[in-house]
Order: C-alpha cells, then structure tokens, then sequence
C-alpha cells in the first residue's frame, strides 16, 4: 500500500491540476462586470479595512469596508492594483469572489539575518525552502524540529527518540559526511549553533525558518555549512497598534501501538516445545511426551514451580502497565508587541510541560524572548534579540521500559524482588522496572541566546553593521540510585550518586559592510565580512558511592563512604574560527541574477599550514517569465537556477592533529597513555562540492507554485578514522580519505485550489530524494568493518563501510528459507560454520555457492535510506472553520527490527511475539516462522537478513479542526482573534514495520496525541 | 574595516589552541619526567593484553585447554582457534586483536628507547634504568609476537629507514631480542619496590628462555648460553619456591619470592582481569553472578589436561597441584547445580581454577576477579634449567634437580619414591616427561603452545588432545604459526600478500 504512494501522489497532482482548470473559467471578453472580493492579512487572516483597490491603468477605484470586502465595476479581463500602507502592493486580476491576500511590509519577513549581516530572502539565491510562522501554527509543536518535519523538501526530521523534550534527528540532503558531522547548523538570528537538535526555542517565538541547502546558499557559513543550514528568524514587533496574544494547548498523550506479547500460556507452551524440540534432536527415539511430563513436573528443570502455579492458573502479567501513566502536555506563549518607524519591541513568555508516558518521567520549559530594534539616529540604529530558557527534566532509568515490555508474563508482578526472573532464576541484569522507578534522575539546563547589533547608515545604501552574540548553556545532570535496588546490590555500591555539570559558552563578533547601489536596472549589492568565533566547553563529573542514606539522593557527596570508588571526570576545551566573507550580487531587471561569494575561514581544529580553507560559491538565475517573448505565455513565473560552491565541515574530534597523552590512575600510580590515535598534522577541511540545478514555475496566478531541485554532491576529503597498521605505534588517525557521491532530488508543490471568499482550500506536497554511495574509502581497502558482539569479533549488521554502497547499508546473510525435511538433503554438503539445521530452522544462503557459508557470504541486504521521503499537507477554510491535515510519508527504506529479533527467538525464556503462534511444527510447515528451540547451534533470526523489515510509512501527524469566531463579534469584545482548535497529532501510521515504529525505533513507542487549543490576541 | 586590520596579526594566535588536557607526543618525549609515566603505561598496556577473553586465546587450541562447548558454538571464528578449521585465516579477527592490542606497546618502548639516547638529561642512572625497562618490554613482546607469527617487522626509530615495517629474518628479530635484554638484565635493578616494573632478573629469566625457545632456523636457540643464564640467576638465590604450592593462588599472598614478573590486578575496574569470568562455569554463573567460580566456559581444560594418569591423564596420585590447579567439584552452598539442558554440556566438567578469586565470593561479581598473572615464576625457570641440564648432557643432574625442587613440592616436601623421577633416564625420556610436568606445573599459564610449538609437538598433540581438533582433524603443520592478520596485509604498505605465512589464505 506504502510503496504504490508515489504514484498515488502523481495521481493527485494530476486531479488538483483538473480541479484547477475546471474551477476556474478562463476570463476573455471584454464586458463589464463586477469585480468583487474581501482582502485579508497572510499574517493573521483577519481582514484588512481601507485597503485602496484600484484598476490599473483606470481611475476608478473603491476602498475595502471593516470586513475587508470591496466590490467594483471594471472591465473583463481587468487587473487590479491593491495597496495599504504597511502592506506589499499586489497587482491580480480581477474576478468575482477573490481572495485577496496581502503581505505585511514588516522587515522581518522580507528579511533574514545571516551571520552578523541582515539579507533580503530574495538575496539568498540557490536552494532554500522555508516556512513561516502560519505553517508553524497549524499544529502543536514544542521544538523547531517538530515544527518542520515533513514540511520542508529536502529536510528529514525523524522522531528517534520519541522521549518528553527529545528533539529527534535531522538531516538535509542525506549524509555528506561518512564519519563526523551530519547534523545542519542553526543559525538563531544570526548566531550560530552547531549542537546538532536543540530545543530552548519556542516555536510561538519563530516568524520563520529557512532552510539553506545547497552550497551556494551555505557559503556564506563556509566551513561550518556542509550539512546545511537552518536558518530560524524570531518574530520583530510590528508596526501600527500594539498587540497582545495569548497562546495555548493541552494534550493528552497515549502510546500509538504496543507490540503484541506471547501472554504466560503461549510463552509457557512455546517453552515445552523447545525443550521438547531439543530433546528429540538430541535423543530421536526418545518420547517426546513422557520428556513433556517431566518438564511439567515438580521436579521441572525448565519451569519454577511459581511459573507452573500461574501457568496452570491461567494467569498472565503485564510488567509494562506497573510503569507507564497516562501523558499530559501543556503549552503556553503570551506576546507584546509594538512598532514603530522608529523601533519595535517583542516580548514573549512561553511555558511548556510534558509529563511522559513513563512514570516520574517529565520535561518543563519556561522561556522568553525579547526583541528591540531602535533607531537612535536616522543613520544609527541598534537591535538585539535575547532568548533565555530554563529546562527542568526529570528522567526515568534507561533500561525500565525495556525490561518492563520484555518481562517474563510468569512473573507475579511485585515490588519486592530486585531482579525479574525466568524460570525461577534471578537474572541480574534484569532490574525490577518497578523498583527502579525510585531511581532519582533530573537534570537542568539554562540556556541563553542572545545577538546585537549596532548599524550605521553613513550614505544611503551603505550599512556598516557590527555584532555581538553569545550562546551561554549550563547544563546539569544528577542520578541517584538507591541502596536497595538490584542495581546498587549487583555492584556492591550500597548507593550511587552522579553529578555532572556542563557549561558552554561560545561568543561571535561580526563586522560587516555592505553597499546597494542600483543604476537604472542594474541592481549591485556587496558586502565584505569579518568574524570570529569562539566555542568553549567544559565539564566536571563525580560519580561517589556508598551512603547511609537515600534520604539525601545525589545531593550530599560528601557523605559517600566508598572513597576508593569515587571516579571523577573532567575537560576543558576550546575552538576558535575566524572567517573573512565577500559576497557580491547583481541583478538586471530582475530578470538575471548572479551571485558570488566566497568565504576564507581559518579554523583551531586543524594543524599549522593547514588552518585556512577557501570556500567560493557561485550562483546563476533566470526569471524567464519576465522576458518580453515570453509575456504571452500564461506563467506567472518561471525561473531557472543553477548554483555550484565548496563547502566545508570542520566537525572532528578536537586536536586530531596531535597524538595525544593522558595520564591515567590505575594500580595505585599515575601513567600516561596514548589514546591510540595517530595525530595527523595534514588534516583539511572536508569539502563539499555541490552543484544545484532548480526550477521554480508559477502557474495560474500563482494558485499553482512548483519548486524543483536536483542537486550533485561530491564530498571529497572526507575526514575518517582509519585504521592503521599498528606496527605504526597507533591504532587510527583521522585522515582525509573517503569520498562521498550524493545526489538527489526535491520538489516542492503548494496549489490554492479554491480560493472563494468563504472558502479556501489549499494543498501542499513535497517529495525528497537522496542517495548516496561511498565512492572511496582508503588505500586499496574496500571495506571497513564493524565488530562487536559476545566475543567482539563478530561483523555487525550496521556500521559497516563498503565501497560503492550506501553508507546507511545493512550487511548479514540472506535469509533463504525454513528448512522443510525435503531441504535437508541438498545442504548436508554445506558447511555452516558449526551451525547445525534441522527442519524449521532458518537456511541461510550460500550467495557464492562454495558450500561453505562464511564472511564471503554476508551481503549488504538493504539500506536504511528512504528512496523518497517528505510530507503533504492540505488546508479548508470555511467562514470561520478550518480543517488541516498534515501527513509525513517515508518510503523505500528497511531497518533491522531488532526488538522483532529478540522476541523471535522461539525458547520461551524470554518474551516472545505472537507471530510465533505459527511456528513450524511438523504439522504446520507452511509458514515463515522458525520452530521452537532452546539451545543448540542453529542460526538465529538476528544472523540472517530475517528480521529486516520494510521502514516505509504513512502518519498522520496532524488533524486540526479549528474555529475563527466572527470579527464584529469579536471587535466587541476588544479583541482581534478568537481562534479554537482541535488537534489529534499522530493518529495513524500505516506501516508494514512490526515493531514499535518505523522511525522512531524499537526502544520506546511514539505517542499519540489529542490536543485542545487556544489562540486569543486583543 | 579597523577592526579587521586591528586583529589580523593576532589571527594566528587566534586559532591556534593547544589541548588543555592531554600531552602531545612531542611533550612527552621531551622529558624524562614525562617518559617514566609513560613507560609505566606500557606496563600497564602489556598487562591489559593478558586480561579478559584476549589473555586466553593463544592458550586456546593447545593439548591442554579448550573452548568450552557453549563458546565453541558461537562464533565460527573464535572457534576455529581449537577446531583449526577453515575459518582460521587472515581474517580471523580474534587473532587480528592479539596482533593490534601489543604493536603499539613495541612501539611506544622502541620511541622511548630513541628519546633517551638522544636526551641531554644529566641523570644517567635515571636514563639506563628507564632504558632498561623499555627495553625489557620491547624485547618480552618482540618474543612472544615472534614464538606466534614468525618473522616480524623490528620497530627501530633509528634504523627506520632500513627496516621500516616490513617482516624481518628470525636471525635479526631474535638477536634483536637478546640485545634488549641484554640491556635490560645490564640495567635494571636486582630489585622494585614497585612490583609493576621489571627487574634484572626478570631480564635473565626471559633471556634464558629466550636462547632456549628460539626457532632454531633462527640460529639462536643455544642451550649452553641459556644454561649459564639461568644458572646465574639460581645462584644469585634471589627467588625460592614458596613451600606451599596453593599459596601461589592465594590472592591474600601476591609477589611471593617464587614470583621473578607477575601482573598485577585487583578487585577494582580498570584493574581487575575478568579472568574468571572467563574461566568459570556457566552453570554457577546460571545460579549466582556473585559466586566466585561462576563464569562463562571460554577456557577448559583438556581431558588430557584434568584426568588421572590411570584415565590418560597427566595426574599422577598425590599431586597437590591437581586440586590447585583445577577445579572438579561445582557443589556450591551446598547445592551441586543441575545442568541446563540448553547449554553446551561440558559445564560441570572440570574448570580452570588457577584464576578464580574467592576475595569476590557473596559482594562482587566474577567479572571483578582480579588476581595477579604470572609472567616469569621461578618454578618455570628450575624446570628450563632443567631442560637445558638434559640437552646440554647432564640429564641425571636434570631429573635430581626436578626432583629436589618442583616435584618435591608437588608432594608437600615429601615426594614418595615411586614418584621420583630416574636419573638413568635417556635425554628423550627426560623430554617428553618434562612436556608433561610443565603442565602439571604450569598449565594455564601461557608457555604451552610455545612449549608444543619448540618441542615441534604441537600438530600430534593437539590433535590427539583438544577435544574440537581431534573432532575436525585439520590441524597441520602450517597451523605452528598464525596468520598474519588481513588487515595488517592491507594497511602496511611493506607488508604485502605474499608475505603471508604459508598455508594461509589471504581472506
């Protein structure tokens, strides 16, 4: 169902095309009639009183009334010029019923700011998709992440950690990078911050986010842009009469799915047939059912009697309900803000709390922002942009939901026990969840962001701009788990206590200059840069055992009576980049376009000699729709781009040019030891070259807008561990090595596709490709392998490197089949390695046909790239009702499903999934499913490619139902916006995958959830 | 603008930043301050390599230990260590590891080496003494890498041009080895309050085995020499037996005066050894994680190695060693644990119980095991010298050395008249008794696939004794070496495929 999506949506855009053309009568004779609409404000939707509607080329003209409506009469086929002050003036043409939608003048739409230099967005050439503050609206997000995931092509967000306040992964345009560095930059007004995810922003706080893909938009950040750049714009106060708005929403959340669980019966059953499986392999003319009797007896070597009790009593245990709790989230944003020709003010606060879906689990966030810009003089003016944020989370334990879904359903639930059992046997890896619900985890994060400027305007055109910005975060963990619990007895630490505090504080200053200048339709901008950047870090941690008392939780360490136990841990690390940028553009008429910049950045991490790199970027564009031979034609746009630039990645582990020394305490002295890296004084920057070819067409008055990109990125240089010939002293060195192809493709549609004064419906959909090949690794090697597993030894399914695969690949056996008696004949020959099959075991193949199935038979299986990825999402307004569904599709991908693997293993002595009700048996051949076994030699399902499953899905993220109260109602109420909604967030996901999500993984499900919302401004 | 020509001479400065918390290379090597940490680093790297599943694994596929049933079956690779079968190649990662984790250990002491010949500090005595123990290090790895793969590449900062990496001839690797020891035994200390540092008469030790565990193609191997050189460390009378041959495995009793180099450990990660995590069984492992001879069956001894002489064994009646040695009752709190059927079946058969650590009986984990290791025990050298005694024609002289010293003790100092040893042997019979009372005396303890690999035993042994390569029957006589790790094959350019040790595939 998932994989025939790309050709449902083709479909779709196919019918929207016909609804357009259908809905829309071509307007051509020339008579009178009336022209008639109601203009309102993109911001807000509200309507805009006083607007001058005028025909163009004509006199006549009326004003719009307080509902924003006006009517006229003019000539068939006429166009209208539509101006207010405050406003863009937009030239459409007339028709009956129109909506009319004016932008708002308000700089902070029109413009970005980039490192320390504020652009127009027009100024930003090549492949940039954003999204502005009404996208962000329509559904409840606490985090940017969130608020962009399957909205914008070419950006993959995935929910990997579906844990309160985790803010998932991101990636733009797939890996280009092997080893270090695939998280995008976030550029917050201008400061840079390179911690992969963050979420100390408020979306209520964002009028917009771009998101700079291609090289020659990333030049401008030169070594740092790599991996693109998300560039986040916080809202600016606007001009006219002050406003006030007041956000919020609560949720209430509950698990998408659970996996479906063997209950006692079926695990105690499956068990019996293990066992008696074993035995009959082991002894073929043995009885099977006196072995049975014995394994049911008081003398059980398989079962306690406990297990018995229940299993006779037909009882059954769910661990997971003892931890889990019903979720609530919460979200409030209250705003000021006014402008004026001379300055504006935005103030924020924000309150977010989560309470998770796993007892004492729970994240809380109060926030503010404060935007002020002023002109002090008509040449000088200041601006600074300051968010502060404090976290409060609390977290429970890492392993409990684990060993809570995977308890053995035997096991009376019961508090008092430190460890879970089977089989009567206490296995101390297994904490009782219920206990370890007492383990004390919080942590604490404050964070703040914060830019300045000052401009001075000398001549016009001229601005010279210099900045400050700073990113302060301290940030807090602390642990205590306490003295009775399985984990403080197993470790003989009689209580123990964590501590960890980390603070960053990382600085920018940005001078720059740039220059407008146009000459009749030559249109010139310039600006030249300098910056410097530094990062600082630092840590301390303690880590102290043994306490009289739980009472004190990790807060008194100086009460720890295991001195000898005590670890402590710390680091002190510093980075510093300075960068000269120059950039230049020109345009003619609007019509071409070219852009230059190139960016020379010097940067800690590398060695002397080595430090400066040069990234240059060049950008070309063709409006043709602007051209007079094309007038004719019925496009409103068509513009060509082409772009092709250097960027780079600096992202590696610090002073990788030098072998390092630490000194370590072991037997009661101090040594020094190498780390076992090679420092390597030729390091340079990985690069990035990437070419971008785009095409953006605007069709039907624009009600129809198609963006298309492909792009081609070659990433050379690649920074890598590379292991050495020890006869070298070392084990690795960081080298510049591999190569990385990646190309890809994105489109990006949106269509109004009815736009009649009371009702609007609108759709957009995008699809993102990529693909990547590792094209180089290093020397003759065309493998690097990843080992691990019981002995350390053995290949991982992930992690591997081959030379012309993916990097995402997943390398095992191939799963052939279940042995059926028939098979048992034609592989005797093969030698597996010390595995044994016998029917209903797994056949793995023998892909080179050596009869020997070994290392040279494992083979990349699949990748976890997705072959296409992006969302859709499609908007009704009626009068005052709305209606929005945001979906998020990924398709073509696999993941090994390794939660599948574990309750698949068919021994009945660990929790087990309910296909294994259809195992073979000697009764029932004719199934998938490997027999009941315990013990012995046979491949297990996690050795083969059995469990890779297809990732591809289909979610609803979002349903909104919302409701604009009426305006005159309203205005009588001294308010502006009454807008209530109805949010179901994640409510379905068609999805193959059997475990708990395609994307989110195997360790925790993803939640659902149903929100009631609330947006008042006066 | 001014801003951007104020700060451009400072640029440099600006993005130069040094580590705040680690040394570099170049400052390490600068002073002798900084070299003895590092050297006692080796010390610490070459202990690591004897911990954990990595200190068993030459000691795997010999006559006298096994991988247990339940390991053997878990990874093709791993197990071709005893099985000897087609997955014992170039790729076999288990041996790649023993292979990467002691180079840079060579390495780290050949730099060291270098730096204080070229250092200008005035305290001479400071310098040989850390130049012997680098030396002394270099040269035991040199030796064990050597005794396993044959030719190896010499690590020599000041002849890298000439030797660079590639294998060199056993005639330059060995006297390579005997020169640093050489230098060693000339240097160091008769004795180290620190019992992690080596001293001169370790040096001799290893020096004497050395001469006498040469490859005799490598035209080393000189009984005389290795005769007068333990005969110089016996009279020195530095190390005695200790009387009581259990109080070797007492944990309470570390550095005795039978202990010429041991590797020390405790109870506390990262100098525990998780040896009996190794060792122990999976059946008590099953029961309890704190019972102190539970573990997980990588290493069993052989049938060979745990039955009586009347069985086919090596256990001769009244042998205090067998029950020090190895361990034949699982009884634990008085219960004798049930074999779980799913396991491999030998788990209650007799265990390894030379490294189990009761000091973690009830409060740690076995995993936490962390009794010393013996390198070099002065019962091993008594019966070397012996062996040396017999090739250099005093056999009778041999056996009443055997028998005054590690025999007698075997017996608690009165050692029955049968179980004497005859001074009328001939020197074969002297031999191939001694192969045998080197493991009784020292099983477990790493000599024997040298002990099987010099006394050109290893393929008829093994194959008669190791349960998985009689099982295969594939071990040959190529199997006297390792293969040289793929990955080596690939990364160093001066090693190349036809480098390989014969018999192996480069895959």
């Amino acid at each position: 169902m998932i994989l025939n999506l790309p050709k449902k949506i083709l479909n779709s855009i196919v019918l929207i095309a016909l609804l357009m053309l259908t809905g829309m009568p071509c307007l051509q004779a020339q008579t009178n009639v009336t022209l008639s609409g109601r203009v309102t404000d993109q911001q807000g939707g509200q309507p805009i009183p006083g607007v001058s509607v005028k025909v163009k080329g004509g006199t006549n003209g009326v004003s719009t009334d307080k509902d924003g409506r006006f009517s006229l009469n003019a000539q068939q086929g006429s166009v209208l010029v539509i101006s207010s002050i405050g406003y863009i003036n937009k030239e459409v043409a007339g028709g009956e019923n129109m909506a009319i939608i004016l932008s708002s003048l308000d700089k902070d739409l029109q413009e970005v700011t980039v490192v320390g230099v504020s652009v127009r967005k027009a100024d930003l050439t090549g492949a940039v998709s954003g999204i502005t503050e009404k996208t962000i609206k329509e559904l409840p997000a606490t985090n940017i992440n969130q608020a962009i995931q399957g909205r914008i092509s070419g950006v993959l967000v995935q929910n990997t950690n579906p844990r309160p306040g985790s803010s998932g992964s991101i990636k733009v345009r797939g890996n280009n990078s092997i080893r270090f560095g695939a998280n995008p930059i976030y550029v917050v007004d201008g400061l840079v911050i390179d911690d992969g995810a963050f979420n100390s922003i408020n979306p209520d706080d964002i009028a917009s986010i771009d998101v700079l893909k291609d090289a020659s938009a990333t030049a401008i950040y030169g070594s740092r842009g790599a991996n693109g750049v998300i560039l986040v714009t916080t809202k600016k106060g606007k001009n006219g009469q002050g406003s006030i708005t007041y956000n919020a929403w609560a949720g209430i959340q509950s698990f998408t799915k659970n996996v479906p669980y063997l209950n006692a019966q079926q695990i105690a059953e499956l068990r019996i047939d293990a066992y008696a499986n074993k035995f009959m392999d082991d002894n073929p003319t043995g009885n099977r059912q006196t072995y049975i009797n014995t394994l049911l007896g008081t003398a059980s070597p398989i079962f306690s009697q406990n297990e018995l009790q229940v299993y006779r009593a037909g009882d059954s245990y769910n661990w997971l309900d003892e931890i889990t709790q019903r979720g609530i989230q919460q979200n409030h944003t209250a705003t000021f803000s006014k402008g004026s020709e001379n300055g504006s003010v935005y103030v924020s606060f924000n309150y977010t709390d989560q309470k998770g879906l796993l007892k004492t689990s729970n994240y809380k966030r109060y926030g503010g922002q404060v935007n002020l810009e002023q002109k002090i003089k008509p040449w000088l003016k200041l601006g600074s942009n300051t968010n502060f944020s404090r976290t409060n989370e609390s977290y429970i334990d890492g392993g409990v939901f684990n060993i809570a879904a995977n308890a053995n359903p035997l096991l009376p639930i019961s508090g008092d026990i430190p460890y879970l059992s089977w089989k009567g046997i206490q296995n101390t890896d297994l904490y009782n969840p219920i206990r370890s619900l007492n383990i004390d985890g919080k942590g604490n994060l404050n964070r703040l962001l914060t830019t300045n400027y000052l401009a001075v305007t000398p001549i016009a055109g001229l601005t010279i701009r210099s900045g400050i910005s700073l990113d302060v975060r301290n940030q807090d963990y602390y642990n205590y788990i306490p003295k009775s619990l399985g984990q403080s007895v197993r470790n003989a630490t009689s209580g123990s206590a964590t501590q960890k505090k980390e603070n960053w504080f990382n600085w920018q200053w940005d001078n720059s200059v740039s220059y407008d200048k146009s000459i009749g339709k030559h249109n010139f901008s310039g600006l030249v840069s300098f910056g410097l950047t530094q990062n600082n870090y630092n840590y301390n941690q303690i880590d102290a055992y043994g306490f009289a008392t739980d009472d004190f939780s990790y807060k008194y360490l100086g009460g720890a009576y295991l001195k000898d136990r005590t670890q402590l841990g710390s680091d002190f690390v510093t980075n510093s980049l300075i960068s000269y940028i120059a950039r230049g553009n020109y345009n003619y008429d609007g019509k071409y376009f070219a852009t230059l910049t190139a960016r020379y950045d010097g940067s800690s991490k590398f060695g002397n000699g080595n430090k400066w790199g040069i990234f240059p970027s060049l950008a070309l564009a063709w409006d043709i729709s602007k051209e007079e031979f094309f007038k004719s034609v019925n496009l409103d746009m068509l513009k060509l781009r082409a772009g092709y630039g250097i960027a780079g990645n600096q992202n590696i582990p610090n002073f990788a040019y030098n072998s390092l020394y630490r000194p370590v305490f072991s037997n009661g002295s101090v040594s020094y030891v190498s780390d076992g890296r090679l420092g390597n004084p030729d390091l340079v920057w990985e690069k990035q070259k990437q070419l971008n070819l785009g095409l953006d067409v605007g069709l039907l008055k624009n009600r129809l807008i198609i963006n298309a990109d492909y792009f081609v990125i070659h990433n050379d240089d690649l920074l890598m561990e590379r292991t050495l010939s020890t006869t070298t002293g070392f084990r690795n060195t960081i080298a510049n090595v591999g190569s990385l192809l990646n190309k890809g493709a994105e489109l990006n549609v949106t269509a109004r596709i009815i736009e009649k004064q009371d009702l609007q419906w609108s759709v957009s959909l995008n699809i993102s490709s990529y693909k990547n090949k590792i094209t180089k690794l290093y020397g003759s090697v065309d493998a690097i392998y990843n080992y691990g597993g019981f002995t350390g030894v053995e290949i991982q399914r992930t992690g591997n490197l081959f030379l012309n695969e993916s990097l995402n690949s997943i390398y095992t056996y191939k799963f052939e089949k279940i042995a059926q008696s028939e098979d048992i004949e034609r592989i005797k020959n093969i030698n597996y390695g010390g595995h044994t099959i016998k029917p209903g075991d797994i056949i793995p193949v023998d892909v080179n046909g050596d009869n020997k199935v070994d290392d040279l038979d494992r083979i990349v299986v699949g990748k976890t790239d997705p072959k296409l990825y992006g969302g859709f999402s499609t908007n009704v307004n009626y009068k005052g009702l709305s209606l929005n569904a945001v979906f998020n599709y990924n398709v073509g991908g696999k993941g090994i499903n390794s939660l599948y693997d574990g309750l698949m293993n068919g021994s009945g002595e660990y929790a087990g999934h309910i296909d294994q009700l259809d195992r073979w048996t000697p009764q029932n051949t004719n199934t998938n499913i490997p027999r009941a076994y315990i013990g012995g030699s046979r491949y297990s399902v996690s050795e083969t490619d059995y469990s890779v499953q297809s990732t591809s899905f289909l979610r609803m993220t979002a349903l909104t139902l919302g409701y604009n109260f009426d305006q005159a109602l309203l205005s009588k109420a001294k308010m502006t916006t009454f807008r209530l909604y109805l949010t179901g967030s994640n409510l379905f996901t068609l999805t193959k995958y059997k475990g708990y999500d395609p994307e989110g993984g195997d360790s925790y499900p993803t939640s659902k959830m149903f929100v009631l919302g609330l947006n008042v401004g006066f | 603008m001014s801003a951007l020509i104020l700060i451009s001479p400072s640029c440099k400065k600006f993005i130069t930043e040094d580590p705040q918390t680690a040394l570099t290379e170049e400052n390490v090597f600068k002073s002798l301050d900084n070299i003895e940490p590092l050297v006692l680093g080796l010390y610490t790297s070459w202990r690591n390599t004897k911990k954990d599943r990595g200190g068993f694994i030459f000691t795997l596929g010999t006559d006298e230990a096994q991988q247990g049933a339940y390991q053997v079956r878990t990874d093709e690779r791993q197990a071709s260590l005893d099985r000897y079968s087609a997955f014992l190649t170039a790729s076999n990662t288990a041996l790649a590891e023993q292979w990467n984790s002691r180079w840079p250990v060579i390495s780290a002491a050949a730099k060291v080496i270098y730096a204080i010949g070229l250092s200008q500090d005035a305290d001479a005595n400071r310098k040989n003494r850390i130049l012997g123990e680098a030396s002394f290090i270099r040269a035991a790895l040199n030796f064990e890498m050597s005794q396993y793969w044959g030719e190896i590449p010499l690590i020599d900062q000041s002849k890298f041009a000439e030797y660079g990496t590639k294998r060199q001839p056993l005639n330059l690797v060995y006297s390579s080895i005997v020169a640093d020891l050489e230098n060693a035994a000339k240097f160091l200390p008769l004795t180290q309050s620190d019992k992690r540092r080596a001293t001169s008469g370790a040096a001799l030790a290893l020096l004497g085995k050395v001469y006498l565990y040469a490859p005799v193609a490598s035209g080393q191997r000189d009984f005389t020499k290795a005769r007068d050189t333990f005969k110089k460390l016996i009279d020195a009378g530095t190390y005695s037996l200790v009387s009581n041959y259990a109080d070797l495995w007492n944990p309470a009793k570390p550095n005795t005066t039978e202990s010429i180099f041991e590797f020390q450990f405790n109870n506390v990660y990262p100098d525990n050894n998780q040896t009996q995590w190794q060792m122990g069984s999976r059946s008590l492992a099953e029961i309890d994680q704190y019972a102190f001879f539970g573990g997980y069956d990588l290493m069993v001894p052989t049938k060979y190695c745990y039955g009586k002489t009347a069985e086919g064994g090596i256990w001769e009646d009244g042998d205090v060693r067998k029950s020090e040695s190895i361990r034949y009752d699982f009884t634990y709190k008085g219960k004798v644990p049930v074999l779980n059927p799913a396991f491999g079946g030998d788990e209650l058969d007799p265990h390894v119980k030379k490294y189990e650590d009761p000091r973690t009986e009830g409060t740690l984990s076995f995993w936490l095991s962390g009794k010393n290791i013996f390198y070099l025990r002065y019962a091993d050298i008594l019966l070397c010298y012996a062996e040396t005694l017999n090739e250099t024609g005093a056999t009778a002289q041999a056996v009443d050395l055997v028998n005054s010293t590690v025999r007698l003790r075997a017996w608690n100092g009165n050692l029955p008249a049968d179980k004497k040893w005859n001074s009328a042997w001939s020197q074969q019979q002297f031999r191939d008794n001694m192969l045998d009372e080197r493991m009784r005396e020292l099983c477990f303890e790493g000599w024997r696939r040298m002990d099987l690999i010099r006394s050109g035993k290893l393929v008829d042994l093994v194959k008669a004794r190791n349960k998985w390569a009689r099982e295969t029957g594939s071990i040959q006589a190529f199997h006297n070496r390792y293969p040289i790790p793929l990955q080596e094959i690939k990364q160093n350019d001066d090693i190349s495929e036809t480098d390989q040790n014969p018999g192996y595939l480069n895959q």
